[in-house]
């Protein structure tokens, strides 16, 4: 059983916090994604992990061994590093066998195992190759196939996708995952990227200044945003964040005062959120009442008129910007949308689509949602 | 916009521009070459007589002169006991300096402090070392209760006490080559190995010092030139002696020319070393060359 624990875990460089209270459990067989802006501490917590930094204060657990004081090759895990770190003067075959052979495992079983996961990954025609002789791609899966060849049961991947393309990254990160159910091993995965975190994840760990934001599966985290913050990195294009303010009904549109009310209650300091693809267009129809839209089984759906200030065709869908009282929401709508810039259009959302974040960009609960 | 210039034109442009340097090139290198090859194959000339023709006559009574191959095995010996120990000194003294320790840009200009001084400098504290009875060597060894010796005066020991200021003088210099390449070394690949693993031993024969080979390489080829081009702390501490027991191959060259006034057999020498100089620098190339990987 390969179940990972960090307790408590703190780093600082000098006098920057770089980790701070951190505290994880990784289960047995999981594939955990590390997520969050580049700079906040995902790679020195993996690198605390593998035992390449040392934590400051705080404990790692492995199988509930305490690893913290110990050096990495004594920890039981493999590494797959961004920049793949192969040996550029080894062979592809010496590269994956690298840690067998310095662990003195007899030649024939060495063999075996590097023709098992050279045919893995895919890369028997070129064992007798230089690195300098590989794609980025091949680089990838000789690194990879020398993290699985000594059978840890622990890998850690610090963004092992980020220097390949986008069609062969969307191709690694299928096979990466295939091999992790495959092998039964647990990942612990550290990326930037939010659609390899949501593609990938058993469980998503969303990281922000050295602390855990959110952690939850990939549903959750997109479903039930803890806060502003998790609500605009998840997404593409992320959540609408609207700003409101306190009109004479209820909440409006920071900016649009004369506006309808969106929400009852106050509105200043809130934060109204919206995903692009639970917003309908339509083309624009005269004002009508909070209630004025069709009853869904969703509840009431509430409707604003906007203006179109830019369109986005992706084949698949087109996201359409549209500016509401000088704040910009953005909706994704299935085919092409014939918009045209600068034309009057109606946006409307049903009232269990709306998220609703405090001054604080906390979430607030569902009972402080009065539709009006 | 100034137009393309016509092909003749274009090729007297690139003549004229590579003209200064030829011309000093010419002068200083090849030219003296060719007359050296010519003084080589004449007689020596005096006063009364006139340098003539002599052919190969130069070589033959170089190779019958007793004097020459103590020479010429000085020199090898001298080759042999410099470059190993100081390519292994500057490799050591690189890896020591390029981790992260306290006082560690002290310790690398301490390490480097020899190769700035010229080696007359060198030679002249050196000379303070191994002076008989009150030089360091022999007040240290008195302490210790042992009498003095004559360093250099000593036929068994004056070689050796060469070897010593060339060490100390060139490994700073070679250090400095193996910390460049240190540095570009990519930190992630230590620490793959080390999860790998591979412990210090196993990183530094695996890893570090196959991608070390190509400074290994260089590093090693200017060292067996300059053990065979050494002449500068012979003026300083043995002048070659006593008996030839220290002189090298420069030196003797020098002696030929200037004391014994034998232009002839100085420059017959003078080609033996280009010849063994292109020799050593081609098969180096060639031998290394193989075990070497660039990236
Ligand atoms: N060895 C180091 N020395 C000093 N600062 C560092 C070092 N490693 C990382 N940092 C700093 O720590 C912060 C977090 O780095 P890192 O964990 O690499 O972030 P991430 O992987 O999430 O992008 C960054 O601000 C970075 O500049
Ligand atoms: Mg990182």
């Amino acid at each position: 059983m390969t179940e990972v624990r960090l307790d408590a875990l703190c780093k600082s460089f000098g006098k920057t916090a770089v980790v701070k209270d951190l505290s994880v459990t990784v289960r047995q067989g999981e594939f955990l994604v590390l997520l969050g802006p580049s700079g906040c501490g995902k790679s020195t917590t993996l690198r605390m992990i593998a035992g390449l930094e040392d934590a400051d204060s705080g404990r790692i657990l492995i199988d509930g061994r305490d690893v913290t004081g110990l050096p990495p090759s004594r920890r039981g895990l493999a590494m797959v590093f961004q920049s793949y770190a192969l040996f550029p003067h080894l062979t592809v075959a010496e590269n994956i066998v690298f840690g067998l052979r310095v662990r003195r495992m007899d030649r024939v079983e060495r063999d075996r195992r590097l023709h098992e996961v050279a045919a893995m990954v895919g890369l028997e025609a070129h064992l007798t190759r230089r690195p300098a002789e590989l794609s980025g791609g091949q680089r990838q899966r000789v690194a990879l196939a020398r993290a699985i060849a000594a059978r840890h049961p622990l890998c850690l991947m610090d963004e092992p996708l980020s220097n390949l393309d986008a069609r062969l990254r969307h191709d690694m990160r299928v096979e990466i995952r295939a091999l992790q159910r495959r092998l039964g091993m647990t990942v612990i995965y550290v990326t930037h990227d939010q659609i390899e975190a949501m593609s990938m994840a058993d469980r998503v760990v969303l990281m922000r200044d050295g602390r855990i934001e959110q952690q939850g599966t990939p549903e959750d985290i997109y479903a039930r945003p803890e806060t502003d913050f998790v609500a605009r990195f998840i997404g593409t294009p992320p959540m609408n964040l609207i700003r409101l303010a306190d009109g004479p009904r209820g909440a409006v549109i920071a900016g649009d005062d004369a506006g309808l009310p969106v929400l009852a209650g106050p509105g200043d300091g809130l934060t109204l959120g919206l995903r692009p693809e639970q917003v309908r267009l339509a083309e624009a129809l005269p004002e009508t009442g909070p209630a004025g839209g069709p009853a869904t089984d969703a509840g009431p759906v509430r409707s604003r008129s906007a203006r179109v200030v830019a369109v986005d065709y992706h084949g698949p869908d087109t996201v359409v910007s549209a500016g509401i009282g000088g704040q910009i929401l953005q909706v994704r709508a299935a085919g092409h949308v014939p918009a045209r810039m600068g034309q009057e259009v109606r946006l409307s959302w049903s009232a269990n689509a709306v998220h609703l974040f405090g001054a604080d960009g906390r979430r607030r609960s569902p009972s402080a949602l009065h539709p009006v | 916009m100034i137009g393309t210039p016509s092909r003749p034109t274009r090729a007297v442009t690139g003549w004229l521009l590579v003209l200064p340097a030829t011309v000093v090139l010419a002068a200083f290198t090849h030219l003296p070459i060719v007359t050296t090859l010519i003084a080589s194959l004449h007689s020596r000339a005096t006063a009364i007589r006139p340098a003539r023709f002599v052919g190969l006559d130069n070589y033959r009574s170089l190779a019958a002169d007793p004097v020459f191959w103590k020479v010429m095995g000085n020199t090898v010996a001298f080759a042999f006991g410099t470059v190993p120990v100081s390519i292994a000194l500057a490799l050591a003294m690189a890896l020591w300096v390029n981790r992260r320790i306290a006082g560690r840009g002290l310790l690398r200009l301490a390490f480097f402090l020899p190769t700035m001084l010229p080696m007359i400098a060198a030679a002249n504290l050196w000379l303070f070392f191994y002076t008989p009875d009150i030089g360091l060597l022999d007040q240290c060894l008195g302490l210790a209760g042992l009498s003095g010796h004559n360093w250099l005066g000593d036929p068994s020991t004056a070689l050796p006490c060469l070897m010593a200021v060339t060490i100390w003088k060139e490994s700073g210099f070679f250090m400095i080559f193996y910390l460049a390449a240190l540095q570009g070394l990519s930190a992630e690949l230590r620490e793959a190995a080390m999860l790998e693993g591979a412990g210090p031993v196993a990183y530094f024969r695996r890893v570090l010092f196959p991608l070390l080979m190509p400074t290994t390489l260089f590093v090693s080829i200017n060292a067996v030139l300059n053990a065979f081009k050494m002449v500068d702390p012979l003026f300083i501490l043995t002048k070659g002696g006593p008996s030839n027991a220290s002189n090298l191959l420069l030196y003797y060259i020098y002696e030929n020319a200037f004391s014994f006034n034998d232009g002839a057999t100085a420059a017959t020498l003078t080609v033996v070393l280009l010849g063994l100089l292109a020799v050593l620098a081609i098969s180096q190339f060639v031998l290394l060359d193989r075990r070497v990987h660039y990236r």
